[in-house]
Formats: C-alpha cells, structure tokens, sequence
C-alpha cells in the first residue's frame, strides 16, 4: 500500500511540474479538480517536491466554505423537523402525545419549532391537549436551504440565515487550506528521486561517494522499541527495597496475608476493645475463622500484660479472650510479622540486634476513596538493639528520607498502642507549600517486646508509611486506581520513567539543574586554565585581586551567591559600614533556579562606575554562600565576613578582625569555627553562654563573631530575650562606626 | 446513692456516678459538655458498648437511684425529648429510623432484660445505653448534676467517669470539688468516683536512654511540670512522679518517658545513627520474584499489578470452576462483592486487566508475579500465600506458542532442562483436563516430578465471562519449588 501510494505522489509530482512548467503557477484545487483526485494527495506530492530543495515554492491560503452536519444533511434528505411535524398532524388534530410519539427524536425540537413559526397550535379544552395545524399548507424553507448548501450553493442562502442555521447545529463552517504553486530557483520538470537509505550495494559499489541521499525528518518521532515493562508502582518498590539494603536492613518473611488476631493485635498490645479490630475496619475470616496454634506460655504473658499488667505496666485492666485472639483476619499491618520475627528473635539463645524492612500488601475494611484502597503496600522498617533512643529513631529515619531525596523533615507527638513515645513525621512539601504528614514511628512498648522474651535493656524503634501515597505524589497521580489494579492504563505503565526517587522534582526544575551543572563545570575549567596560565608564568590581569585593583581605584568588585533561606544578613551590617567610608554600589539579583529572593535586599545609590567597592547579591541554589572575587571562590558566609572585613579593617580602619589584638583574633576564629559548626538549636544556646561573660561574643567591642552570629540567629529566627538585647546593641554599634 | 439490683449482671453489669454542685451552664459550656460525653461515648466507651454516660438534673430526682434490669415491656417513660410515654420495646421500633441512636440499640436489643435506672419515687432516669428520660433533662439552668455511668467495662466506666468531672468540676459554685455516689453492689458499698492518684519512680538516666538526651533528674522533672505531671527528685537522685485522674493513659514508666520527649521536644533532639552493625538479607522469595520479573519483562511482556482480594466468581463461575472446589480463603465482612475472597490465582486478575484495555494494540502480552493465598490446614492460621508467575496473551490467534516460549525461557532461566524422557529430571508438558482451557489445548506442566502449573488455550467461556472476544492463552506456574 506505501509504495503504491508513494508511487501515485511521483506521478502527481510529475504531473504538477509539467503543468507549471507552462502555467508558471497553479492552484492545488483547481488542480485536484481538473485531475478528479482528492486534494490531499496533491499536497502530499506538493510537499515531497518541496522536500527536495527550491524546485517549487508554494503559498498557503485559506478558504470558509459551509457545510452540512450529520443533522443538516437528515434535513436535507427528509426536510426540516417542523415540517415533518406539521405534516405528521392530520387537519382532524392530533393528540399531542400521539403526536410526540409518532415524530421520535425530532419530534421536540420540530414541534417547538412549528410552534414559534404559528403552524400549530394547542387546543387543551378537551382535556389531553390536542395539536391542530393553523395553516393550510407550510413551505419548508429550510428545508430547501439544506438542499442548496449541499450542492455547493450556498451564497445563495441569506448570511444571517445561515448563522442560525449554525446554531442549530445543522451546518457547520469549515475552513479548507490550499496551495498556490510557483516555481522555485532550482526549478526543473525532471526529478530524480533521491535515494532514501545507505544500502549494501552503494557500499560495494562506492558510489555512496558521488550519492546525496534524501534529508531525514529529524522532527518526526523513531520507531517505538518494542519489549514488555515493569509496573511503575513495583519499580519505586524497588527503589525503596534497594534503599534499606543499601542500610543494612534485611527484609521481613511477610507473604502471609492471613494472620491471627493474636499476632496482628495482642502481641501488639493492641486491647481487645480497640476500634481498630472493630469489623469496620479489619477483614474476618470465615473459612479458616481461627488459628488455635499459639506458644502457650507466651500466650498467658500477653494475657497477663493485657489484663492486670506487669513488666512495670498497669496493664489495660479488662478481661482478656483467648476467643478474640483467635480469630483469622487479613492482616491490617506488617508490624504482625515484626512482632513474628522479634519473638523469633527473643527465642534465641543470644540475643543478636535486629535490622528488619518490608514492604508489602496490608488490608484495611475501609470506605474507599480516591485515595484509599482496601489493599496498599506498607514500607515498614524495625531496629532491635541494646540502647537504642529515640535520637536513634530520628536519626534513622532522617538517613532513610535523605537518601529519598527529602530533606526537611519535623517530627510530631501521636498515639499508638504499640509505639511510646510515637512521632508522626512530616516532610515539607515544596509544590504544595506545606508540611505533609508521610509516615508514622515509635519506640515499641515494654508490654509488646517484654513478654517476647527479649531482654530488659533491648528498645527497638519502628517507623513506617504506605508505598501509594509517595509515588502517587511523585507521578502525579489523583486517583489510586490509575495506579494499582486492573483499570490501570497500559499505556501508562509503558510511557512511566525509570525511577529516580532521589531526583525529585519538575521538568523544569531538572533542566535547571543540567544549566546549573553546566555553569559549575564552565567554571571549574575556568579555574583550571587560570591555574595553567599561573604555572606558565602568564599572569591574568587580576592575578593579584583586589591589591592591583585597588591602585586603579577600584577596591573591590565581588558577587555573592546565596540561598534565599539564608539570607547573608552579616552583609548588610557590613555595607552599613562601607558606605561610610567607601562608594559603594550594591545591587541584588535572583538567579533562575529559585523561585524567589531572600527576605534581604542590598542596594545603594551610588552608581556602578563611580562607585570603588560594588557588591552585587546573587539569590541562587547554592547549598554554601560563595563569593566570587575574580577568579577566586570564598565558600561560607563566615569567610565572606573575613573577606570583607580585611578589607574594612587594611583601608578603612574598621577594626572589626585582623587590626585587633591577636589574642582577640584567635578569639573571634574559635567563635566563627562553633557558629559554623553549631546547628540553630545549639546558636541559641550557644550565644547567650558567651554573652554571660562579657558584652559582645569576643570582648567589649563588636567583631566579626557578633556580625556572623547576628546574622545566623536571624536566619534561623532564634529569638530570646538575651538574644534580642545583643542584636540591639550590635545594630546600635554598627551604626555608630 | 445507686443500689445495684442482682438482674443487671446479665445485661450491663456496673454502674458507677457522682454529683457536680452548683454548675453554671453557658450556652457554651452546655455544648462542650455534651460534645464531652459524646466522644467518650465513641472513643473510650467503644460506641457506648463499654460505657455509657447518662447525666440529669439533681433537683429534679430523688435519691437513693435503683439500677436494675426489667423486661422490655415492662419499662415505661417519657424519652428525651418526646412527649408521650413509650415502653422500652416501642422505642426500640421507634429509634430503629434515627441515624443517631441506631447504632446503639443492637448493644441490648436482644437481651431479656433491659437495664434501667429508677430514682426514690419511681422515676425512670435512663434507659442506659440508649436513652435518658425527659424527665431529669439538663439544660442551661439546671445547677446540681447528676452523673450517672452504666458500664460493662468496670475500668472503663471509671475511666469515663473520672474524665467528665474533672474536666467540669471547675465550673462548680466551689470549684474543684465533686460530691462522691456511693454504690451498693453485692451487699458491699463502693465510693465513686475514684480519682486515683498512683505515683510511679522513675530514673533521669533511664529517661536519658530511652530518649537519647542527656538531662539531669531536676531537668527531668522541670519537663514533666511542664507536661502536668508534679515530680519531685528524691534524695537518691530518682524521681517520684505523680500521676492524676487525668491521665489514665500513662500506664508504664514509657509513657512518663514520651512526656519528657515530648516536653523536650522530638525536633530537638540529636539526630543519632545507631552503631549496630547488621548485613542485610534479601527474602529469597522476592530476590527471585525481582529477578524473574525482570527477565519476563526483557521477553516482551509488562507487568500488571492487580488486587489480591476479588470476588468468588473471578476465581470461580468465570473461570469455570465451583468455588466449592478451590481452596479459598473467605472474607467474613467484606463491604462489597470485590473482597470476598482472596485470590487463588493470578489470571482472573490479568484478564480483568486485559478487559480494561482492550482498546490498545493487538497483541496485549501481560505477567504478574505476585502472592495468591491457599487454604491449608496443615499451617499455623490455615492458610498460606504462593508466589505465582502468570501471564496471558491476547489477539486475534491465541498464541499458545507464545505462552511455552515464554514457559521455556523462564525454565531456561531458572536452569531446568526439559525433560524429553518426561522424567523428574528437568520439566516436560503433558496433556490436562482443566475447566478453564480449551479441550485439547491445556497442559500441566511438571518439573522435577512435581506439577507446577499449567498453560493453555482459555475457554471460550471464560474469555466471555471476562467480557472479552478474541482468543487468549495463559499460563501460570508457582515458583516456589525453584527457591
């Protein structure tokens, strides 16, 4: 069929070049209709000869015409609704419903129609209303209307007319594209038809040499690759296995979905009232409904715990079933096989630590929604150790959601039987702009682990979300049943990317992040030629920086990249000071890969030329602040401050750093390196220890340490009263300088 | 006082009350009371099955209470609310259409005996755990209040009682002070309500473990003030730390703990990682699942990843089997026809897969690797899961040649030779009768001896009953021998 096609488009193809040959232009419709084709395969030879390069030139032009509607052309063949109704009422009348019932689907619409038009009218005196025809005879214009425009006439049907008509939905206005045919600059009748591929016998024959092949459409897509594809929902899956692996967790024997309450609750020290076991939440099982195989002396340790207590526990107080325990469900968590294999371990002869993960299917008897299925995949992760603390269960669960690429994350007290003390976790969530809850975690409770068998001393942490919600917040996904089940679209599972899970983010973020990577390397080479030209003995024009600048007078010229979260509010007190003594030009910039500035702007009157210090903020995705000097790089806010404070204290007597005494200097770097270490919890209380022994961080006087750590505390938004009050006199003194 | 009559044991056994004085109700503080009880109701009291609170207006009543239990015809009041007369047998018809109260009567509906509260003169208080008699209605104005809990859960009842009147008690005339109800049980009088004070001693160093911060005992303490709970360091460096009537949910030292933690604050805490060295393990299972999943999916076929819960007829009528037959485990509570069963096989749910996207190009080449769940009594809970590899192919021939291709390479993968003497040596076909497939065109499929599973051709039938119509071979196997 494609050569047999292709071969009529070499025939079209030849046939418009003789043609224009002597027409020197064509039009490709009244080309179409003089040859009886369809146009469409005149634009297709159309296109091939302009494939080929100038032979022909062409120009597109369109033309409105009218045309018929499926309906339009019914009313064409079988005349308008009205009509058709009012011929349907015999001159005795009608009832109406006879009447309705007789037009079928135009009956509605003709009737209001032969209504409005007072062909018809209502006679409801008898009762059941009757429909008697008013006029003895109706012309169907519109009817005739249709016919016209069906044979290519319609100018001769009034404009408004056809307007309604359109409203109707019986016509339509389509517009139709065609081509006027020139001749190009490579114009010529014969074309030798390029050859489309490289083939085995040019090779042999050489005359590949001497061959220009036909051009490719780059624009067009390849072939698709063929082979099967994983469920998008099983690749994160493996992902995550892969992430507590690569932790050293090892995974959990969880293929049992049908598990005893006993091992699903009571184990847990789940009570037996809990409305978690209630049937509206838990699945039951009537075939097999219990399992009757407990280890029994365990079995009366949970029941003691359950109901008078022990283990230093007041217990729940209520009268324990071993009914209740019994009973088969589907199990409503994975943490029924940690309790499993916790036991498992406690019945060792010694007790060896336990780093344990599952991920599989849990069952819940709830309402189903757009995000809530009666199946989901649990994630579950335990760690059974001596001395484990909750700063254990933070810290594990902080590696395990950096390693999925999410970062900022806060914990929250909850409740849950079988955790104490029990978090929530929250993550940030940058589309959304909010904290969204996306896991749950605890200490397993003596009541659970105690009665085990695992010695006094052994805490063992858990935490654990469901698979579904964090892939369908990373596809995109709304509905759960676009992602598991039967009704999930192949078509998407075929088109779903590899998994990255660390590699969050938009489509426009990622191409941010390629430029970024782009721009690094740029520099780093920069760097790299810089340093050969320096081994040669080729010294760049700023070898020096700022020394040799500073004899033309222009002292010092640096940008500085940050992140808007820190803004380098050291900066600002600094600038204070420059403009006194300098011209300074500042300016603040924010680079494309964040979405916003930082809450400082620095800025000045002064102009870029006349100015001899320029500082120039870039807001940026930088993960240290880094000035730029030339071409030499400072990282870290504290060097920035060093940097500039030099500067202050060789040419502007600021006596803020290295113009100090040196016992003072040493001083203000052991108070720079702890700022720099401290995380914001340990600023807060690191600063006001400092303070309890003398006016500023590093003596009576203000010093870098105090603008550095000013400007630390505001970002972190520490604020205590010792704290307010320093920052106030250090504002004050930056003032008076 | 309330007299406990021996009939209750039956139906709803305990009662336990007390009396707030001189409460002044607001609009406000009327419907928090009320919003109090209701929670209670459905959370502690488990949807009032455990317990039940009823409150009424002292001056309205007389004391000594009788709690009893009395056939349902033979208990006639005015309920909150109404104002006609009911038996307690006619408002069991009557509350049978209120969303409110429905829920409810099932706790009692069946018993011979309804329990119900008399004052001195007669007067019907409650219908407990149903309903409160017009009679003694709180309102705004009411100052002196009866409370009154009727429980099944003696803890419990306590439990409720002691929340609601220390949670009101400071709207009282003299605030903070409740007037005890003593009740007469089994010849024996109880005073209630009991707010119990316990004490529990705790370690600063025991707290410093478990939570992972290190804190001196007087900073332990100065947490637990914060968190309402009154310690005091010892000589012995220990703690004594006093628990109220309020927090009957601190049971165990680790609760007092998590009050420190949580006083302290979980987000300042030192993230820390923990020095146990462990070497992780894959399940063997999965690592093969993985493995083999992969391997299908390079020959050409996509995974689906379908529910494991269906109905009986996905696994039976429309695969043309009696579910009589199959080893099913069945769900005793499932909501709809969906989950009444657990899967025994993969394919139902690979076809429903193919039905839903019917509309996509011909051939559909579908697998599953994934659990099914059997009955088996010889485990613990009598049933187990199997993991299963299944796969169709569906177009406008069946392609069983597909199928055993595929059946090959996967033996091909797992090293299990064919078997040409159809001996335990490696795997071979052989000829089946299998409802579900064609006559003629199924076959079981041995390796080592043991059937494993079987492919073929899919009954017509079953290709209907699925709502499709072209033709499809399947094939699944269980995996697990080859572990």
């Amino acid at each position: 069929f494609t050569s047999l096609r292709e071969c009529k488009m070499q025939d079209f193809g030849s046939l418009i070049l003789e043609e224009l040959d002597k027409a020197n232009q064509l039009d490709s419709l009244k080309f179409a209709q003089r040859h009886e084709v369809d146009e469409q395969k005149i634009v297709g030879a159309i296109k091939s000869l302009e494939s080929l390069g100038d032979v022909i030139q062409t120009k597109i032009y369109q033309v409105k015409s009218w045309q018929l509607t499926a309906e339009g052309k019914e009313v064409a063949a079988n005349g308008s609704h009205e009509y058709r109704v009012y011929s349907a009422v015999p001159d005795s009348g009608i009832q109406q419903s006879k009447l309705m019932s007789s037009c079928g689907a135009f009956g509605k619409v003709g009737f209001s129609k032969a209504m409005s038009a007072g062909w018809i009218k209502i006679d409801k005196s008898q009762g059941a209303p009757v429909v008697m025809k008013l006029v003895e005879s109706a012309s169907d214009t519109v009817g005739e209307h249709m016919v016209l425009i069906q044979k290519g006439e319609s100018e001769k049907v009034d404009a408004k007319l056809k307007g309604e008509y359109k409203k109707r939905k019986l016509l339509e206005e389509v517009v139709d594209k065609h081509y006027t045919i020139n001749k190009g600059t490579n114009f010529r009748t014969k074309i030798e038809k390029a050859p489309t591929e490289l083939t085995a016998d040019m090779i042999a024959s050489g005359t590949w040499k001497t061959t220009s092949l036909k051009p490719y459409n780059l624009d067009a897509l390849g072939v698709e690759t063929g082979g099967g594809c994983l469920h998008p929902l099983l690749k994160v899956r493996a992902e995550y296995r892969q992430i507590f692996l690569e932790m050293g967790f090892s995974e959990m024997r969880t293929n049992n979905f049908v598990e005893s309450s006993f091992w699903n609750f009571d184990a847990l020290f789940q009570p037996q009232q809990h409305p978690a076991r209630d049937a509206h939440d838990t699945f039951f099982i009537s075939d097999p409904a219990t399992s009757n195989n407990f280890p029994s002396d365990y079995l009366a340790r949970v029941k003691q715990v359950h109901s008078e207590g022990g283990f230093e526990s007041q217990g729940y107080g209520y009268d324990w079933k071993i009914d209740e325990a019994q009973k088969n469900l589907l199990r409503t968590h994975t943490t029924a096989v940690s309790a499993r294999m916790l036991y498992e371990c406690a019945q060792k002869d010694k007790f060896v630590p336990q780093k344990l993960f599952s991920i599989d299917r849990v069952f819940r008897n709830e309402t189903l929604d757009a995000t809530h299925l009666a199946e989901f995949h649990q994630i579950e992760g335990v760690v059974a150790d001596y001395g484990i603390t909750l700063g254990h269960c933070i810290g594990v669960i902080n590696t395990f959601f950096t390693k999925l690429g999410i970062e900022k994350l806060r914990f929250k007290p909850a409740y849950n039987p079988y955790t104490e003390p029990s978090m929530e976790i929250f993550s940030y969530h940058e589309g959304l702009g909010k904290w969204v809850e996306i896991g749950n975690s605890g200490m397993f409770r003596p009541e659970m682990l105690l009665p085990m068998g695992l010695p006094e001393g052994v805490n063992c942490i858990g935490f654990g979300l469901s698979l579904e919600r964090p892939t369908m917040i990373k596809y995109k996904i709304d509905n759960i049943r676009d992602l598991v089940g039967h009704k999930v679209n192949l078509e998407m599972v075929k088109r779903n990317p590899i998994c990255r899970i660390d590699k969050s983010g938009t489509g426009e973020e990622r191409r941010l992040q390629v430029l970024n990577r782009r721009w690094a390397n740029i520099e780093s080479k920069l760097s790299c030629i810089q340093k050969q030209m320096e081994v040669m003995g080729i010294s760049s024009p700023n070898a020096h920086g700022m020394a040799s600048d500073a004899s033309d007078g222009n002292l010092m010229d640096v940008v500085i990249k940050v992140h808007p979260d820190k803004p380098p509010y050291s900066l600002q007190l600094l600038l204070n000071v420059l403009k006194k003594r300098f011209k300074v030009a500042a300016s603040t910039h924010t680079h494309s890969s964040v979405k916003s500035a930082g809450s400082l702007v620095l800025s000045s009157d002064e102009s870029r030329i006349t100015a001899d210090v320029k500082i120039t903020l870039i807001y940026s995705n930088v993960t240290r602040p880094t000035m730029i000097v030339k071409n030499a790089q400072i990282q870290g806010e504290e060097n920035i401050v060093r940097y500039l404070a030099r500067i202050l204290d060789s040419r502007g007597g600021g006596n803020l750093y290295e113009s100090l005494d040196s016992k003072v200097v040493a001083q203000i770097d052991n108070i720079l390196d702890r700022l720099t270490d401290a995380s914001k919890h340990s600023v807060s209380t690191l600063i006001p220890g400092i303070l309890t022994k003398s006016k500023y961080l590093a003596g009576n006087r203000v010093t870098i340490a105090d603008i550095l750590a000013y400007s630390l505390c505001k970002q972190a938004a520490v604020s205590n009263s010792s704290i307010k009050d320093w920052s106030k006199r250090v504002e004050d003194a930056i003032a008076k300088m | 006082r309330l007299e406990v009559d021996p009939s209750v044991s039956s139906v709803r056994p305990f009662v336990v009350g007390a009396v707030l004085r001189g409460v002044t109700f607001t609009k406000a503080r009327y419907d928090s009371f009320i919003d109090l009880q209701d929670k209670l109701h459905q959370n502690l009291a488990r949807k009032r099955t455990l317990a039940s609170v009823g409150t009424h207006d002292l001056d309205t009543i007389k004391g000594p209470f009788k709690y009893m239990a009395k056939p349902p015809g033979d208990i006639k009041f005015i309920p909150l609310n109404q104002t006609k007369q009911f038996t307690s047998a006619e408002l069991m018809e009557l509350y049978s259409t209120d969303s409110h109260l429905k829920p409810y009567l099932p706790i009692i509906r069946d018993s011979p005996v309804y329990p119900v509260i008399y004052d001195a003169n007669g007067v019907v208080l409650s219908l407990p755990p149903i309903i409160n008699g017009e009679h003694s209605k709180i309102t705004l104005k009411t100052k002196n209040v009866f409370i009154e809990c009727t429980c099944t859960d003696l803890t419990k009842g306590k439990i409720v009682l002691d929340t609601l009147v220390t949670m009101f008690s400071q709207y009282c005339t003299k605030p903070f002070i409740i007037e005890p109800v003593e009740t007469l049980i089994n010849g024996k009088v109880e005073v209630y309500p009991s707010l119990k004070y316990r004490t529990e001693t705790i370690k600063a160093e025991a707290v410093s473990n478990l939570v992972g911060v290190d804190q001196r005992p007087a900073q332990v303490a100065d947490l637990l003030s914060k968190m309402c709970l009154e310690s005091k360091v010892n000589k012995d460096e220990t703690i004594t730390v006093t628990i109220p009537p309020t927090r009957h949910d601190v049971i165990h030292p680790c609760d007092i703990y998590e009050d420190v933690a949580i006083a302290y604050g979980y987000n300042n805490i030192e993230k820390t990682t923990p020095k146990t060295l462990t070497v992780a393990q894959q399940l063997p299972i999965n690592k093969l699942t993985d493995q083999l999943r992969e391997a299908v999916a390079q020959s050409g076929f996509t995974e689906a990843l379908t529910f494991s819960l269906c109905s009986r007829d996905d696994v039976g009528a429309k695969m043309r089997k009696k579910i009589e037959n199959i080893p099913a485990v069945h769900i005793a509570n499932p909501k709809t026809l969906e989950f009444q069963v657990a899967r025994t096989a993969l394919l139902p749910g690979l076809l429903k897969t193919v039905q839903a996207n019917r509309k996509m190009p011909l051939p559909l080449k579908l697998f599953e690797i994934s659990d099914v769940v059997l009955k088996d009594l010889g485990t613990e809970v009598g049933a187990r899961n199997e993991r299963h590899l299944a796969a169709v192919f569906y177009n406008k021939t069946p392609g069983f040649e597909i199928i055993h291709g595929l059946l090959d390479r996967v033996m091909q993968l797992l090293e299990v030779p064919l078997s040409a003497d159809k001996s335990s040596s490696g795997y071979f076909l052989r000829t089946s009768t299998d409802e579900s497939y064609f006559p003629g065109r199924a076959a079981e499929i041995v390796a080592y001896g043991q059937v494993i599973g079987r492919l073929g051709v899919l009954h017509p039938e079953v290709i209907t009953g699925f709502e499709l119509n072209l033709p499809c071979s399947g094939l699944e196997i269980n995996i697990e021998p080859f572990l």
